[in-house]
């Protein structure tokens, strides 16, 4: 019982996290048509940021440092390099952000070595919330959940309650007459450039420290945000909740069962034929647990291409 | 006329070259990964592989000539590795070094073994300094592999040995392991010797190859085991991101590993780290003044100390150097069959111990010694306070284990 308990907190404190790292790319695809190769490379810089900010101004404030720093090098890549190839179409956009990602990389490595580097939660913040049975469960984790909620929250209003997510939405369906009525369509989509690319950083500022802070994060943390995106529904930020949460789950509870289809096989009084077969039918669930996703991913593209709530064909 | 002048004149060029080509050094070539998300590993292996080719060149050389180094990047795979060593066999080389990954090895091992087949009397070997799996040592040994490195048997049965002497082995382990050829070779030690450790394997998981980023849900497994020790063979992040995740979760299991002591780990894992066991081939706390001027000698080269799989390449290399000093020249140009015989033969004394190679599969008897991450080790790791305290030494002899019964060798005549 414990187990499921635990099991489950996993999962939805994962899945929270990866919603932290998509929300992001899945803003900017649903604003600006633009899908951003570089985005967990704004999730790595983050991390490096917080972990050169750390010593000098302390945890807090590095993490919110790393955040706006983050925010300014996506503002930035939107005015200097984006803007420049959007008139020839997505295929540009897509080809400039995928570079930049290799680019981010090199000079992460350049910089910092190829290894992980010491960052680390702060002594502080390193205690157990509870414990259940004979595990604790760390405050930090509980943390990371509390700030991805606290976002979804925040962009949620941000883009359906002021008057700055009104400007932001219409610029995205009618530049022309947002212009017209003399909002600035290019400051608008450089700030929504930005700010994903923050909500990037400030995950990686705050799961780096957790998980680890090496040149490799982004690689490994880029292949599930595109499928949370896609599983999501491109665009959409409750599908890229919903997909976050799912896979976390998923994954979470996949690990536990020690099941193969051999086993379901046995109901049918197969189980020597599947064990005499092997392979595929002798796989245990628990070690495809990472391959999950996709295979989520495939169905879903098979079922409903545009995601669970995606309203895009 | 002008076409016989100009025959007439080529036809000496054409045997200057001929003759130059035959007098030409003996070239070593590294085919490692050394580019994308596995490039720190490769660079590791390169920089052991450096050392010891600068070492042999600064005592002469072979046959009067430096021995020449070309690397090669095999960008992290077997297709690119199978491409390079294409290319490496045409640029001359006639020494073939690979360290980073089980599966490249896996490849290597087979295309030498074919190039070989088809072109008699013009044989490269591969000098193995890192890829683990027994297979290579097994189904797919042949004469011109050599492995300078442990295998899943020996780092294992060197764990339980030590870990079982001073009493913090336990009688409940959880094996856990990545789900590949080297993985899947570390569950089945770690099975096959638990009556020898007198312990039961409480549980075995095999997991994706470094594509999880949350362990919480795996050390809740373990957790619930009541597991003692948790035997692994991962590497990498997979060994990072699970002993932070272990220690966040409050488990006082020890683990016991194979690659704690790649850099970043300690770095990174700073105190969650004490307590843990590592089987490597060196470490010179427990070399005492020949482990000291080794770690002197080479970290005033390389900038680094030597860590890892560094150290392990060194000796494989200096094996390598010392058979070629043995190596007479055939019309000024190396053998490679009658190296690959002389190595057969090879014992050296390096500042780990003294290694031999097994003449039945080519797995060289390494020395291993086990430590435990501590605050009392006087080397201490990447900085940090903490470092690997030696708790148990064995020789190359002790640490073996038998040659596989798969491994049926073809040797040239």
């Amino acid at each position: 019982m414990d187990w499921i308990a635990f099991s489950l907190l996993n999962g939805i404190i994962y899945g929270l996290l990866l919603f932290m790292v998509s929300a992001g790319l899945t803003l900017i695809f649903g604003m600006m048509g633009v899908l951003n190769f570089a985005h967990a490379s704004f999730y790595m810089l983050g991390a490096y940021f917080a972990y050169s900010l750390q010593g000098v101004v302390g945890f807090v404030p590095a993490i919110v440092g790393a955040t706006l720093l983050a925010g300014l090098v996506g503002a930035g890549v939107e005015r200097w390099f984006l803007r420049r190839v959007h008139r020839y179409g997505h295929a540009h956009e897509l080809l400039l952000t995928f570079g930049l990602s290799f680019v981010i990389a090199e000079l992460i490595k350049l910089f910092f070595g190829n290894y992980p580097v010491d960052y680390r939660i702060p002594r502080s913040l390193d205690v157990a919330a509870f414990v259940l049975g004979q595990q604790q469960y760390p405050a930090y984790r509980l943390l990371m959940g509390a700030v991805a909620l606290a976002m979804f929250a925040a962009i949620y209003l941000l883009l359906t309650r002021t008057r700055v997510g009104i400007v932001v939405r219409s610029a995205i369906y009618k530049p022309r007459m947002v212009e017209a009525l003399g909002h600035n369509v290019q400051l608008v989509f450089m700030g929504v450039f930005g700010v994903g690319a923050a909500l990037a950083g400030l995950a990686g500022a705050i799961a780096g420290a957790f998980y680890t802070t090496s040149p490799n994060m982004a690689l490994e943390v880029g292949v599930m945000v595109f499928v949370v995106v896609v599983v999501g529904g491109l665009g959409s930020l409750g599908g890229a909740m919903l997909a976050s949460l799912l896979i976390g789950v998923l994954t979470s509870l996949a690990v536990g069962v020690d099941r193969s289809a051999a086993d379901l096989l046995a109901f049918l009084g197969a189980r020597d034929w599947a064990e005499g077969v092997g392979g595929l039918l002798t796989l245990k669930l628990s070690s495809l647990a990472a391959t999950l996703p996709f295979a989520l991913m495939l169905l879903i593209l098979l079922l409903r291409p545009s995601g669970l709530m995606g309203d895009k064909d | 006329m002008k076409k016989t002048r100009l025959a007439s004149a080529a036809l000496p060029a054409l045997l200057l070259l001929a003759a130059g080509a035959q007098a030409a050094p003996v070239k070593i070539g590294m085919v490692e990964t050394l580019s994308g998300p596995q490039a720190s590993s490769g660079q590791a292996y390169r920089a052991g592989v450096r050392y010891a080719i600068d070492r042999l060149n600064a005592a002469g050389g072979w046959n009067g000539e430096p021995v020449q180094l070309l690397e090669y990047d095999n960008q992290g795979g077997p297709s690119g590795a199978s491409d390079k060593l294409k290319a490496a066999i045409s640029d001359g080389v006639q020494i073939i070094v690979q360290g980073a990954s089980s599966a490249i090895g896996g490849q290597i091992t087979e295309d030498v073994r074919k190039y070989n087949l088809r072109n008699p009397g013009k044989e490269v070997v591969y000098i193995n300094v890192g890829a683990e799996a027994l297979e290579l040592t097994g189904e797919k040994c042949n004469f011109h592999h050599f492995r300078f490195a442990g295998n899943a048997d020996v780092r294992v049965q060197a764990l339980v040995k030590a870990m079982k002497e001073n009493k913090s082995l336990g009688t409940k382990v959880y094996a856990i392991n990545q789900n590949y050829s080297w993985g899947q070779d570390m569950e089945k030690a770690t099975v096959q010797n638990a009556a020898a450790g007198g312990y039961q394997v409480v549980e075995k998981t095999l997991h994706d190859v470094n594509k999880i980023q949350d362990f919480a849900p795996y050390v809740s497994k373990i957790s619930a085991s009541g597991a003692e020790t948790v035997m692994t063979g991962n590497w990498s992040n997979d060994l990072l991101l699970m002993m932070k995740a272990s220690k966040a979760a409050g488990l006082k299991a020890h683990f016991a590993t194979v690659f704690l002591d790649q850099p970043g780990n300690i770095s990174n894992a700073g105190d969650l780290a004490v307590g843990h066991y590592v089987a490597h081939v060196f470490n010179a706390e427990a070399s005492g003044a020949e482990g000291d001027r080794f770690v002197a000698d080479y970290t005033a080269r390389i900038g680094h100390a030597p860590v890892f799989v560094e150290p392990q390449t060194v000796f494989g290399l200096e094996m390598v150097a010392d058979a070629l000093k043995r190596t007479k020249p055939v019309n000024g140009a190396l053998d490679v069959n009658a190296f690959a015989k002389t190595l057969e033969g090879t014992r050296l004394k390096t500042p780990g111990g003294e290694i031999s190679v097994r003449a039945a599969d080519h797995q060289a008897l390494m020395p291993m010694v086990v430590s435990v991450v501590s605050k009392d080790a006087r080397y201490k790791a990447d900085g940090t306070a903490f470092g690997f305290k030696p708790v148990k030494a064995f020789t190359g002899e002790e640490a073996s284990t038998p040659a596989q019964a798969s491994c049926k060798m073809q040797r040239p005549d």
